[in-house]
């Protein structure tokens, strides 16, 4: 299919800019640290082959453009697109943090109100418990997928799904990569 | 006219579709669609409800209409479950619509069908002679049909009679109460046009739950004039009726009707027996069309009687996680989606039998109805999850796996650093050595076919390289490239999930690009769908 490796290819180029870019910055870096580096990169690779039309790629390509040690990753892998996109992503992130802590600022203070106010029915319905454990995963699954704290229940659905294909596609790249390099060294 | 007709709706496909997407439930339309064809076998549903039977009629002309637009979908009528739209819609649809596989989805080539349904639908539910003004698309071809259909002719007049006997007293300010009257008698029209357009409406709303008791007017010359009269305003009646029945209608009517009164005082005049709970108009219509549909549906979905279906429909809203009564659940409302999605950014809903009409309830109730849609693409993609219903199992699942997924990267981000200490990743290396030479066994380095044929494509620029050094990224990114993709797709090949990936992919990537509802993204992804970026031609980007 043309579109998933395609995808993958897009990913693979700008990986491999990326890893490039890397090497020639930092000869003597810890094993973690080039850990971290691989995955920034390919991270970062993962979300501008997205594009910025999905959130969370705009999410992580923000994150990333935000700390200064991956200011330089994030120009070399997105490329012409750079400041395009990072402002785009952090005008959007910003924008939606601001409504987004706002509204729970507000929620919060009514709920705090209903609570008081509904002391008295003790009843527990099933209804609430399982509303309870999936507002519990609804939270943890914001936490996993980046830029998820900012977004109602149905895009973050929606921005899961295309997170873990990516996901799934930069795994597989990586796989090859890792791989091919493993190979590479066994001969 | 037909050709234009069909044009608008390949363009629709092609390209409107995120419009249309973002109501997101084309493909519970979809899905009902489908199973309306496959159970009408494309015609009339026999029943004696006389609701259904129109309806039959609408959606063999709409069906036919559709038809000619992507036969290849209606190939593969099916069960209301997504996996129809999973395993059919994609190989049935993709030939014609680039932008068309989504899982579930209705494809966007399907939306046009779904609009075109839609537009059946709706307007069904407006009793027929509203729905030949509303529907433009499909108006032409099935104008032909609804004349001939006596029947239904005289339905319509009999509903029309019946609010107009109903109104007869509230319409005095448009100056035809008295003609009304004599209408509602069965006499001759002479009701200006407009009063028609006026009337059908609110006797499309007041009259559906009361369909089957409206007056036996039986003038079929009049039931023509009036058909006629609405042929002759198509313009006027698409704009009064709309695809959307529901909230635009009130704006709708006032439209269409000079000096038309406000709409309480119509619904006043209505006192809808059966619409035990709604003040509003839109409200009244959408119960009462829900109940038409409910009716219709329950003639049309198989195995299930009609109250078999308005029962499991309810039970489905209140049930979440219920996969079956899902889809017969949601299709009251959500037929009235894709047809609103292009022309309003809201989303109207429809308030189905036994449910309550608050604004705040009917939100809650298409909220939780895209968000079980999402569910059920994330099901289909986290392995492991298709037996699993219920939100909060499921999303353990979801959670797990995403997790798993990042572990998965991070391990791999350690093996990569541990493997190259340099961070140096010879990509000649990898040319020379690794990648080039077939070594058979290997999943993950599958080597296909396609490595012997890239292989002589190879050579002559990876000698290239080692001589030149490092040209710059273009080449040995390229090369590496190429081979990783041959490397990938044959990797993708030997998938677990085959089948389920790369389509998946590809729904998600359509899905993303539409659902995000950006206008230069649509033709990135018709550009991304058609292979823009074919292997071997990428463009460097340096």
């Amino acid at each position: 299919m043309a579109s998933p490796s395609s995808f993958k290819q897009e990913l693979l180029k700008k990986w491999v800019l990326g890893l490039q870019s890397c090497c020639s910055m930092a000869k003597d870096m810890g094993i973690s640290e080039r850990k971290k580096a691989i995955k920034l990169s390919a991270d970062l690779a993962m979300a501008s082959a997205r594009d910025g039309r999905t959130c969370w790629s705009r999410a992580v390509i923000a994150n990333a453009s935000k700390q200064n040690e991956s200011k330089i990753l994030v120009q070399k892998i997105l490329g012409s697109e750079c400041e395009r996109l990072v402002k785009a992503s952090s005008i959007g992130f910003s924008s939606c943090n601001k409504r987004f802590t706002s509204k729970r600022i507000l929620r919060r203070s009514c709920s705090s109100l209903r609570r008081i106010r509904r002391s008295a029915p003790k009843r527990v319905q099933a209804s609430s418990i399982a509303k309870r454990m999936v507002k519990k995963r609804t939270q943890l699954l914001k936490g996993l997928v980046p830029g998820g704290e900012s977004m109602d229940e149905f895009s973050l659905i929606e921005e899961t799904l295309d997170y873990i294909i990516s996901l799934r596609a930069q795994i597989d790249v990586m796989r090859c990569l890792a791989d091919a390099s493993e190979r590479l060294k066994s001969q | 006219m037909d050709m234009g007709d069909k044009d608008k709706f390949g363009l629709e496909k092609g390209s409107g579709d995120p419009v249309n997407y973002h109501s997101s439930n084309m493909s519970t339309d979809w899905r009902f669609g489908g199973a309306n064809i496959s159970n009408q076998s494309m015609g009339l549903v026999p029943t004696d409800n006389s609701i259904p039977v129109r309806k039959g009629d609408l959606m063999g002309s709409s069906v036919s209409l559709v038809n000619s637009f992507c036969p290849t979908i209606w190939d593969h009528p099916n069960s209301l479950n997504l996996g129809f739209c999973d395993s059919n819609a994609q190989t049935g649809t993709n030939t014609s619509n680039t932008v068309a596989i989504r899982k579930g989805i209705p494809v966007c080539s399907s939306t046009s069908i779904d609009k075109a349904l839609d537009i059946g639908w709706n307007p069904t539910i407006s009793k027929g002679g509203v729905f030949l003004q509303s529907n433009t698309g499909i108006i032409p071809q099935s104008l032909s049909q609804f004349p001939a259909d006596a029947d239904f002719i005289e339905r319509a007049a009999r509903f029309s009679c019946f609010n107009a006997g109903n109104f007869s007293d509230m319409m005095n300010p448009f100056s035809i109460p008295q003609t009304l009257v004599p209408y509602s008698k069965g006499g001759t029209v002479q009701a200006p046009i407009q009063n028609n357009e006026m009337h059908l409406p609110e006797a499309a709303k007041e009259v559906t739950p009361s369909a089957d008791h409206g007056a036996t007017e039986g003038n079929p010359i009049e039931n023509e004039r009036q058909t006629g009269n609405f042929m002759r305003h198509p313009d006027e009646e698409k704009q009064g009726i709309g695809v959307s029945s529901n909230e635009s209608d009130e704006a709708d009517f006032s439209g269409s009707g000079d000096g038309q009164g406000d709409p309480s005082m119509l619904e006043s005049a209505g006192g809808d027996p059966s619409s035990s709970k709604g003040i509003s108009i839109k409200k009244r219509k959408r119960s009462g069309q829900d109940n038409e549909l409910d009716q219709v549906k329950g003639a049309q979905v198989p195995g299930e009687g009609a109250k078999d279906n308005t029962e499991t429909k309810q039970k489905g809203d209140q049930n979440l996680t219920s996969a079956t009564a899902k889809p017969a659940g949601k299709h009251g409302k959500d037929s009235s989606q894709p047809s609103d999605a292009p022309k309003e950014d809201y989303i109207h809903v429809r308030a189905r039998r036994g449910q309550a009409t608050n604004s705040h309830s009917l939100a809650e109730r298409v909220r939780r109805e895209k968000i079980s849609e999402r569910m059920k693409f994330l099901q289909d993609l986290v392995p492991g999850c298709s037996k699993v219903t219920g939100k909060a199992v499921m999303l353990d699942e979801i959670i797990n796996y995403v997790q798993s997924l990042q572990r998965q990267v991070e391990f791999l981000s350690m093996k990569l650093a541990a493997v190259n200490p340099r961070l140096d990743f010879n990509i000649e290396g990898f040319l020379a050595k690794d990648i080039l030479q077939a070594r058979g066994g290997s999943s993950t380095m599958g080597f296909s076919p396609d490595m012997g044929m890239s292989h002589p494509q190879l050579h002559p620029s990876q000698q290239g390289l080692i001589q030149a050094g490092i040209p710059g990224m273009g080449s040995p990114s390229d090369a590496l490239r190429r081979t990783i993709n041959s490397q990938l797709t044959a990797m993708s090949g030997g998938y677990k999930e085959p089948t389920q990936l790369p389509n998946m992919w590809v729904d998600d990537e359509l899905h993303n690009v539409v659902q995000m509802n950006y206008g230069a993204s649509v033709p990135f992804n018709n550009q991304e769908l058609n292979g823009s970026l074919p292997p071997g031609h990428m463009k460097v980007e340096l």
